[in-house]
């Protein structure tokens, strides 16, 4: 007689498997996870880990609430310490995420009677892809500061006439030059709701041109990537 | 059996604290302020600095060289990064977080004896509150007989860049409203006078329940309820809110209930605006003015302390002279101020500190000097008023006795008087000092038949 012995194993359910790795540009990619019983809100961010590591590193979530995956905006940076191991990520791979914080947040109720200006550098765009793929009747206005043209992460998804994409190192972009140098310029409503993620030095150039126009700083809504 | 325990840290560490002694106690420990006498030795260690992290690796190495004159088990706890736990596993016999401590006991009956609990896989390096709530079941052994805190919420979800606590602790848990009332009231009948509500952002209290659990508004309103009905004088603080979630309905509730103390401890950090965003404090100094005005319209009584870091990373002369600039502006009655030091864990760490060390110093010193100016002023318009007066200490020169008032400002007492430790008194203002104030005992018949 033999018997069966079933080895129950439990895995934690803060790991996920890696479903899919889009190489956007050669330094930047996305990491799609399963959605399946992650829920968030478009803008908030998560803490990403990865298995047998030590060390977590926060990033805001790039896919929408209604999207089957988890996806998150990765740069490279070729000396750091985290980003190098994530480009190494493989599908199938574990990552370990917890989350979802924070509450850069549309407020569903200025929807109807607002217009909103996401201002992003680099992989900042994260939390305003998420934002346009979850709300797609969003009055919006996307501008987008990167150095070259390739770095316009996903553009096509974006209606043309709302993307502002500046080029500070080629003429690819609408705007040649720094998002700040388009923004000095342009006018917007009074009753613009300003969103802006990136670089703390794009942040405070960019929060300073708003209040030199005149917007409140309630306003101005801040995310900034460390 | 004696057991010796260092305790690392803040106010949550040492809530922590009460528990860990209390399970220990239930063992059958008993406490022991002489580590050469005790057989198990514990630290609840801190993360937040780096010097106090430094103390663990001293101290167990320590620890472990008695191991050659007699028989130890070491365990550690509290707020503790992963990559120095996966380091100060193998000096550790025991290290396990505070969500596990109701397991404690079984970890030191089973220390050293294989099974299958110590074969599991190794744990998520982002920690997890699952199993908070066993901690809080936990009755503390409380360390003042009418001081406590009471743990309301753990872990934080809030990122500042400068902290590492959401690492350490993990995610925002707050506590079921029904055990924080019922440990409030327990602790009123047992005559405590001081109660502090703890958690690293005691006004997100509930959020993280979607709506299955009351806002800290309404957890403050059925405190201040139950001490309208008990008929008991007692105050009740709470540390530390994050001006992101503090509500106008907060300050209102402060204002209704006598038994919520009137003093607010209100984290700045830094007075100016790009510092805030660097630091990810996700409040405006908009936000933080307004919060100010509804304390000053609704309770102009209450006294406000505050929390700043000076020569954080990015800060300039500019940008500290803002800060220098809120001092004037809000009066703080307290600010506890630190000159920034990069703490492993936090974003912040990857960033090179570039204000050096004599500047900070520079900075903290004037930024204490502008603030004696509004404590001073304060303290001294006490002077000859009669105010509430919790006692609870004795002066080290003078062997007489201090005390806090409502406000949290040190009175000294005009006479040694052990036989009001702890109680409530009338205390009038007779002079001022910079964050102190000196007064004499207004004896009524209560406290003469005392």
């Amino acid at each position: 007689m033999s018997i069966e012995l079933q080895q129950e194993i439990k895995i934690d359910e803060s790991f996920y498997k890696v479903k899919e790795i889009r190489q956007l540009t050669d330094e930047t990619f996305s990491l799609r996870l399963p959605k399946s019983r992650f829920n968030y809100r478009a803008g908030q961010h998560i803490s990403l880990g990865i298995r047998g590591d030590y060390q977590s590193r926060e990033y805001s979530i790039y896919s929408g609430e209604n999207d089957d995956h988890l996806e998150v905006l990765v740069k490279e940076v070729k000396k750091g310490y985290f980003t190098p191991k994530l480009s190494k990520l493989k599908p199938g791979d574990l990552v370990e995420v917890s989350g979802p914080f924070g509450k850069f947040r549309i407020d569903e109720k200025k929807i109807a009677d607002h217009k909103f200006v996401f201002i992003a550098s680099g992989t900042g765009i994260a939390p305003f892809r998420s934002m346009v793929r979850t709300y797609p009747q969003l009055d919006y206005q996307l501008i987008h500061g990167v150095r070259y043209g390739n770095e316009a992460y996903d553009r096509h998804e974006y209606e043309q006439e709302r993307h502002i994409l500046c080029t500070s190192g080629d003429k690819t972009g609408k705007v040649h030059g720094r998002l700040t140098t388009y923004l000095k310029k342009a006018s917007f409503d009074n009753n613009t709701q300003f969103y802006l993620c990136g670089n703390s030095n794009m942040i405070f150039d960019a929060l300073e041109i708003l209040k030199d126009k005149g917007f409140e700083r309630d306003q101005i809504h801040c995310e900034v990537y460390f | 059996m004696k057991y010796h325990l260092i305790t690392l840290g803040c106010q949550m560490n040492l809530s922590d604290s009460e528990r860990v002694a209390a399970v220990l106690e239930q063992m059958g420990y008993v406490r022991t302020e002489n580590e050469e006498e005790a057989t198990l030795l514990g630290m609840l260690a801190c993360s937040v600095r780096q010097k106090p992290i430094d103390k663990v690796y001293n101290k167990i190495a320590q620890w472990n060289r008695a191991k050659d004159k007699r028989n130890l088990i070491t365990f550690l706890s509290g707020c503790v990064l992963a990559a120095d736990r996966e380091k100060l596993l193998k000096q550790f016999d025991l290290i396990f977080q505070m969500s596990e401590l109701a397991q404690l006991p079984d970890m030191i009956r089973n220390y050293g004896v294989v099974n299958a609990a110590s074969l599991q896989a190794p744990k998520p390096v982002m920690p997890k509150n699952e199993h908070i709530a066993d901690l809080w079941h936990i009755k503390p052994k409380y360390q003042s007989t009418h001081e406590a805190f009471v743990p309301i919420q753990n872990g934080c979800d809030k990122f500042c860049t400068f902290c590492a606590v959401p690492y350490t602790r993990g995610r925002e848990v707050s506590r079921p409203s029904e055990d924080i009332i019922q440990e409030v009231r327990h602790l009123v009948i047992q005559g405590y006078k001081s109660i502090t509500l703890l958690g690293q952002n005691v006004n997100s209290y509930g959020l993280d329940k979607n709506g299955q659990e009351i806002t800290f508004a309404e957890l403050l309103r059925r405190i201040g309820e139950y001490g309208q009905t008990s008929g008991e004088e007692f105050w009740v603080y709470f540390t530390s809110p994050h001006p992101q979630d503090m509500t106008r309905e907060v300050i209102e509730v402060i204002a209704e209930y006598p038994c919520l103390a009137k003093q607010i401890h209100l984290p700045m950090q830094s007075g100016d605006e790009k510092v805030l965003i660097k630091m990810n404090r996700r409040h405006s100094m908009d936000k933080y003015r307004r919060i100010v005005a509804d304390i000053c319209e609704l309770i102009p009584q209450a006294t406000l302390f505050t929390d700043i870091i000076v020569g954080f990373t990015g800060e300039g002369e500019s940008e500290f002279e803002n800060t220098v600039a809120a001092f004037h502006e809000f009066n703080f009655n307290m600010a506890y101020i630190a000159m920034y030091s990069p703490r492993p864990g936090a974003a912040s760490y990857r960033w090179q500190d570039e204000v050096s060390q004599d500047v900070k110093k520079g900075r903290l010193h004037k930024l204490s000097e502008a603030m004696k100016i509004y404590t001073r002023k304060y303290n001294e318009s006490l002077v000859g008023k009669t105010v509430r007066l919790l006692v609870n200490g004795t002066d080290r020169k003078t062997g007489f006795s201090t005390g806090l008032t409502e406000g949290k400002i040190t009175v000294r007492m005009d006479r040694k008087a052990p036989e009001l430790m702890g109680k409530i008194v009338d205390v009038k203002i007779t002079s001022a000092a910079d964050f102190s104030m000196s007064g004499e005992l207004v004896l009524q018949e209560e406290t003469v038949n005392s």
